[in-house]
């Protein structure tokens, strides 16, 4: 998978995970792919919810050390 | 299907902040149209000063422990983060008056409007939040 970019918001609570998310992605080109990292358990749904409402594409999610990764592709 | 969020914000202490101000960007951020309309005590949520102080729930001063662990934002940052997500501010009118209260003890760039002014924007939003 090619990262174009990656967002480290670990620590930060919601609604500040999406809000940057949201604000990193409209940095990027369709297609390409941003890469998330995030401690807000609430990202769970929420980054699921938030690609559906946009219509991107989440290719890959994993936990790592309480760490979740997002793989977010643009539409 | 819609793609307007229209809030009513009607009260004025801290924990009211975080419900509207959070929703609000959340939904901005998902590319939601949102406006909300500050009326009463919500007036509180935008108003300069008013805005920096906002109060606990009595008896819940004990939660600003959690605030600070959890690494929550403050109020003004999420005021600033929904107005550079576009989301427009609506100050009741009729509110102000009572008040005494003027544009300029708000945070810049609000609308002030009426009771109609916000029922014209919310007729056709979905969903529609009173806090």
């Amino acid at each position: 998978m090619n990262i174009t970019k990656t967002l480290d918001v670990k620590g930060l609570a919601c609604p500040m995970p999406i809000v940057r998310t949201k604000k990193t992605i409209d940095t990027i080109n369709s297609g390409e792919v941003l890469e998330v990292l995030v401690t807000d358990k609430g990202a769970l749904s929420d980054f699921a919810a938030w690609a559906k409402a946009g219509g991107h594409t989440i290719l890959d999610q994993k936990e790592e050390a309480g760490v979740l990764y997002f793989y977010i592709q643009k539409a | 299907m819609s793609n307007k969020v229209a809030i009513i914000a009607a009260n004025g202490g801290l924990f009211d902040a975080y419900k509207v101000f959070n929703i609000a960007t959340a939904a901005a951020a998902s590319d939601k149209e949102v406006a909300i309309f500050f009326t009463f005590e919500g007036l509180n949520l935008i108003h300069k000063q008013g805005m920096q102080a906002l109060e606990m729930p009595a008896g819940k001063e004990h939660f600003a422990e959690g605030f600070a662990k959890a690494q929550i934002p403050a109020i003004p940052e999420l005021v600033e983060m929904a107005i550079e997500l576009g989301v427009k501010f609506i100050a009741c009118q009729m509110t102000m008056d009572v008040m005494g209260l003027t544009k300029e003890d708000f945070v810049d760039g609000i609308e002030v409007g009426g009771a109609v002014t916000f029922l014209e924007y919310a007729k056709d939003a979905a969903p529609t939040l009173t806090f």
